[in-house]
């Protein structure tokens, strides 16, 4: 199991504040040179990162004190330059946001070349909210994503002369990449999903998966990733098609962890803190998923305890422990948490560890980077795959 | 899609019309001059009221949008304009010459879009709280944005009553299936540039018949401005205030509207 280090790059200064953090916060809450300090400490942290030999992925959010890189290929092409070995994975490109995917392909060449072909490009759907800021038509969100996707591996692999592209979204004239990316015919593909459904796709696909915390579904989605890749490769996907996302605390005294967690812990209540109009934008989902999620009712997406109870957004680090969305205590402890997860999900291959979140300060980020990548990481290398799981599609969605 | 049963729709006949391949739930009930009625924001259903009461003095035809209810939605269709188009086809499936057009709202933005392109196919024209001309110029913004408010919120602006009818979380599922394809065909429609047409102010002057504008004196969805901007582009239309009404003043006051979409006709006639 390879570990690639992962901050959202707050700006938690503006937490204190009264209400919503995201979409209508209004900017006056920032205060530029903190901000600055915040952005460049963090740049600091994936370069200790890449010293430590683990691997980086960046994302990007919009008008939110909860993420400050507003452009994942922005802060690639800053890491491109100031790392020497560690993969920059993008995840990710929220596609369907982006108005240009000829201009996406660009940087995507450019941080390829600049990195000296160590770039790896997920695209991503976003959250809802994220069209809002955008102002991106809502609906036929996804045939525009598929469609940039379609015309941006064009566009990267091209060895032949220029193409014109008239598609239904997209128009171009001509398509010429000054620089072209190292990687041949691109580079290495990712997508995220949260249910078996979605995750299909990526498997059809033969891109890596990855899930952002969620717990005990991770196994359905990897079983659905599974089916779909055996059905179009005639082959098991190797552990290093999936990937899990969790916040990690790691330190040599158990009760430090702890206290770290809780630090960490505070960007889960951050998170979600948005008008409730944000959650869904009328037209981004079609019809039916928007019926089954009323249906299923407004718990049924959250996590669940180890007891089969609800995770509340207030809840202990324990019960986030106990949800798999983080792992906590020593090197030992944290080790024997995450090989254990892997073995109740049927197996993963790539471990995307917020190492710093929340209110982690960076003598704290410094140490649990340096835990990680001194004390876990040679043992999860030598994680032995696990024979995956006959599960069947049990998540929502 | 099959149409739904809609109690609120009991006084007439729910069916569907075929307009060049394309399903349309069409309403009917009543007798008299034929009268086309295009609903607002609200769907056909949220329309039951004042439908009922212009049953009784006219022959109503009363479809539901593309994307709404339970009418398709052709597969190149993702503006108003282009239903402008599909309505005029309805009127010659349903053997409609020139009837009463009448519209609330976001139906309002459809009339027009329709007689605009073919200005004698309606004996004379209401709008109703209608959106469709530009609705903000840069910072200064006229009508209240629907994707910005809560559904709470919304349904309380939408008229000066408390809202009727049950919330997302009470509907059966079918209501739910329609309240749902309202809000994807709502922002397929008019999410940019919002609830309008920006070429539509330069062309509603191909529109001659006799015209009417009834707004609700106490819309809180939009700002007084836009009733201006409304008189600067249909300057011919007389304009006329429903006392104690919202923005869906076919809600709020569905006798007093009708009864003014009555007398509009006896004069326009």
């Amino acid at each position: 199991m390879k570990i690639w280090h992962f901050s959202e790059q707050a700006y938690h200064p503006a937490w204190k504040a009264e209400g919503g953090l995201r979409v209508t916060f209004p900017q006056y809450h920032c205060d530029p040179v903190e901000a600055g300090q915040l952005l460049n400490r963090y740049l600091d942290e994936y370069c200790l990162a890449d010293e430590l030999g683990l691997n980086i992925m960046v994302n990007e959010h919009h008008a939110t004190a909860t993420c400050m890189s507003t452009s994942v290929m922005t802060t690639l092409a800053i890491l491109a330059r100031e790392t020497k070995q560690a993969r920059l994975l993008a995840l990710g490109i929220p596609l369907a946001n982006r108005s240009n995917p000829l201009r996406v392909a660009e940087e995507i060449a450019m941080a390829d070349c600049l990195s000296g072909g160590r770039l790896e490009v997920g695209f991503v759907k976003g959250v809802p909210l994220e069209v809002v800021v955008s102002n991106r038509q809502p609906t036929k969100f996804m045939e525009r994503f598929w469609e940039a996707h379609d015309l941006i591996l064009a566009a990267v692999s091209n060895l032949g002369e220029t193409f014109a592209w008239e598609g239904e979204h997209f128009h171009y004239r001509t398509s010429a990449l000054w620089p072209r990316p190292v990687q041949q015919p691109h580079p290495p593909m990712w997508g995220t999903a949260s249910s078996a459904s979605s995750a299909r796709q990526y498997g059809k696909l033969g891109y890596t998966c990855a899930t952002f915390l969620s717990g005990a579904v991770a196994r359905s989605v990897f079983t659905g990733y599974r089916d779909a890749y055996i059905e179009a490769h005639n082959k098991l996907p190797s552990p290093d098609r999936l990937g899990y996302l969790a916040v990690v605390s790691c330190a040599s005294d158990r009760a430090e962890a702890f206290r770290r967690a809780e630090a960490m812990k505070e960007y889960f209540i951050a998170a979600p803190r948005f008008d409730a109009q944000f959650r869904n934008i009328m037209g981004f989902n079609p019809v039916e998923a928007n019926l089954r999620t009323l249906q299923a009712g407004a718990s049924a997406m959250r996590p669940r305890l180890s007891n089969g109870g609800t995770l509340q957004t207030n809840g202990s680090v324990e019960d986030y422990m106990s949800a798999g969305l983080m792992f906590v205590g020593t090197p030992d402890e944290v080790y024997q948490q995450i090989a254990q997860f892997n073995v109740d999900v049927g197996g993963f291959g790539n471990l995307l560890m917020m190492g710093q979140a929340g209110l982690l300060s960076h003598e704290d980020t410094v140490d649990n980077l340096t835990m990680m990548a001194r004390e876990v990481a040679p043992r999860l290398a030598e994680l032995s795959d696990v024979p995956p799981l006959e599960v069947r599609y049990e998540g929502v969605g | 899609m099959e149409t739904a049963e809609l109690d609120c729709l009991n006084f007439g006949k729910l069916d569907s019309v075929e307009v060049l391949g394309t399903g349309i739930e069409l309403f009917r009930a009543g007798r008299g001059a034929p009268l086309l009625f295009l609903h607002g924001i609200d769907g056909l259903e949220g329309s039951a009221a004042v439908l009922s009461e212009l049953a009784k003095s006219f022959e109503v035809y009363a479809p539901s949008h593309p994307g709404f209810g339970a009418s398709e939605l052709p597969a190149g269709m993702d503006r108003v304009d282009d239903m402008g188009y599909l309505y005029l086809d309805m009127l010659g499936v349903l053997g409609l010459e020139a009837p009463l057009v009448v519209g609330t709202s976001f139906g309002a933005w459809a009339a027009c879009e329709m007689l605009t392109k073919e200005p004698a196919r309606a004996s004379g024209l209401v709008l109703a709280s209608p959106l469709g001309l530009k609705t903000a110029d840069r910072r200064e913004h006229w009508v209240a944005d629907i994707f910005m408010l809560s559904k709470q919120d919304l349904a309380q602006r939408l008229q000066v009553a408390e809202p009727e009818g049950p919330t997302l979380f009470e509907m059966s599922e079918g209501q739910m299936l329609r309240a749902l394809r309202a809000d994807e065909a709502l922002s397929l429609f008019g999410w940019t540039p919002y609830m309008c047409n920006p070429k539509l102010a330069d062309r509603l002057h191909r529109i001659t018949c006799p015209a009417m504008v009834v707004w609700g004196e106490k819309d809180a969805m939009i700002d007084p401005e836009y009733r201006l901007r409304w008189r600067d582009a249909l300057p011919q239309a007389r304009v006329s205030m429903l006392p104690g009404a919202g923005h869906r003043s076919h809600a709020d006051k569905p006798a007093e509207l009708a009864e003014q979409i009555g007398q509009f006709a006896t004069g326009a006639a």
